[in-house]
């Protein structure tokens, strides 16, 4: 399973924060591979729409987040509007951020 | 009140001066406020000063007032979402309770209060709607959450990570930040999107840091024009979010990156992220306000913060607003308040010109309206000559 999850919007844009981060689960530890793949099923991901959330009027600052995942020949790319109710999509979401800020203190940006 | 061609409700603002409605509400002697509130009885909401104006929406001195009402409605309430992402979480403190020694709760609380005052008492406008719209703030939300937002209705702060960002409530100019997102909703709105997105976005940086501005005490020269000073965590190179008066220069890290705004026109952004680059194109006028605040000296709250207040409520801002239309706005509203040809208009022309932004006198008819609620002089009686 290969995973592309990208941070937009915000109350600033930071350039380290808005890049996206592709990861593939076989590179993760077990745990928490594990966890993330049982997260996509238990959300129905590849069922979802491209949306999930509407910005109401007037509404600023919030962050989306766009995340695309492949897994044996299907692929579904969903933007996130935070706050995310769906509960499901939402414990997917928590999972792949953590793995997400993990990365983005790996890979300083090259200045 | 009055009923504006966008159907909108205005106070008093709209045709007076800030610091006389400013000075009738606070100073008036009882014998005005009495009188002022006698006529308020055609207007029983007794919510803020209302105006009759005429059917253009033309603001002069010596309308009538309809009704008044003298004290403020500050009112806050702030929740506790305890980590949740869902709303509203547990009611923790409202207005007039003391302070709850949860530093999140106590710093939103004070900063709507900050951000309220910095509204009635200097621009008279009663709360973001300007009808005393109540204050909510939700603080705690999600866990290691790096954001605040405006989700239309209500503010919402994350405690930050802890090892890139500090909670959100910490800057007072945050706070103001997102609740100006109310206001330009309210006044505009300006589209979030584009150069009218970044207008909107350094309109709630404007007053963000005229909030903290205030909350210190500070003249333009002592601010640190600074947006989310304290909020980077520790270990990150950088002192804030932004900087007003040297757009780029806020943080430079090897996580985080570089500081992307632009101060100036030629290194404007094109860029289909952040919303056409909100947060980023928003330097420019963010310098231009910083440029006229320490050109003309003093609290920056006052002819500065003004000037940008007026631009913010004029008609003629359009929700597709560019900068250009928005910088000779400004101007105007620079004539209309302090005179043609004086030093404040000469500062706001400078200081678009200084950002790359150009504004001429061309196009720009100006109905100057003299401060402290003297009578407009009448135009000419003499007819042409032949
Ligand atoms: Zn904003
Ligand atoms: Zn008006």
């Amino acid at each position: 399973m290969r995973i592309e999850l990208k941070r937009e919007g915000g109350l600033a844009f930071i350039p380290g924060l808005n890049r996206p981060h592709v990861f593939k689960l076989g590179d993760l530890p077990p745990a928490q591979a594990d966890a993330i793949a049982r997260s996509v099923q238990a959300a129905s991901f590849f069922e979802r729409p491209a949306r999930v959330g509407t910005a109401s009027k007037g509404a600023a600052d919030q962050t989306r987040y766009v995340l695309t995942i492949e897994d044996e020949g299907r692929r579904n790319t969903v933007q996130l509007l935070e706050p995310v109710e769906d509960p499901s999509l939402r414990a997917l979401l928590d999972l792949l951020k953590q793995v997400e800020r993990t990365a983005v203190r790996a890979a300083p940006q090259s200045r | 009140m009055i009923l504006h061609p966008r159907w909108h409700r205005h106070s008093l603002h709209c045709v007076l001066p800030p610091y006389l409605l400013r000075s009738i509400a606070q100073n008036g002697s009882s014998a005005q406020r009495a009188a002022a509130l006698r006529t308020s009885a055609v207007d029983n909401t007794f919510r803020s000063l209302r105006f009759v104006s005429n059917p253009l929406g033309q603001r002069s001195p010596g309308r009538v007032i309809a009704g008044m009402m003298a004290e403020s409605q500050c009112y806050r309430s702030i929740y506790d979402v305890e980590g949740q992402e869902t709303f509203p979480g547990k009611l923790v403190r409202s207005e007039g309770q003391g302070a709850t020694g949860d530093a999140a709760v106590d710093e939103a609380y004070d900063g709507l209060g900050a951000t309220y005052d910095l509204l009635w008492e200097v621009y008279g406008r009663n709360s973001i709607d300007d009808s005393g719209l109540r204050l909510n703030a939700h603080v705690h939300y999600g866990r290691n959450y790096d954001n605040a937002f405006w989700d239309g209705q209500r503010m919402v702060f994350g405690d930050g990570d802890g090892e890139l960002f500090n909670r959100f409530t910490i800057a007072i100019d945050v706070i103001g930040h997102e609740l100006s997102h109310g206001m330009t909703e309210d006044e505009g709105p300006l589209v979030y999107f584009r150069q009218a997105g970044a207008l909107n976005e350094s309109m709630s940086d404007v007053f963000g840091s005229l909030v903290k501005q205030r909350a210190l005490n500070q003249t333009a020269d002592k601010a640190d024009w600074l947006i989310g000073a304290g909020l980077l965590a520790s270990s990150i190179q950088g002192q804030a979010l932004r900087s007003m008066k040297s757009p780029g220069t806020a943080y430079d890290d090897p996580v985080l990156g570089k500081d992307p705004q632009p101060g100036h026109m030629r290194d404007f952004v094109r860029t289909w992220e952040d919303n056409g680059g909100v947060h980023i194109n928003s330097g420019i006028p963010n310098r231009a306000f910083f440029l006229v605040a320490t050109q003309l000296g003093g609290y920056a709250w006052e002819k500065a913060g003004h000037i940008w207040y007026e631009a913010l409520r004029d008609t003629r801002l359009r929700p597709d607003c560019g900068f250009a239309r928005f910088a000779r706005i400004t101007l105007m509203a620079a004539s209309r308040l302090y005179g043609e040809g004086g030093a404040e208009d000469t500062a706001v022309r400078d200081a678009w010109n200084q950002v790359g932004v150009p504004v001429t006198r061309e196009k720009v008819a100006v109905a100057f309206t003299p401060p402290q609620g003297v009578q407009a002089s009448k135009p000419s009686t003499r007819r042409p000559q032949a």
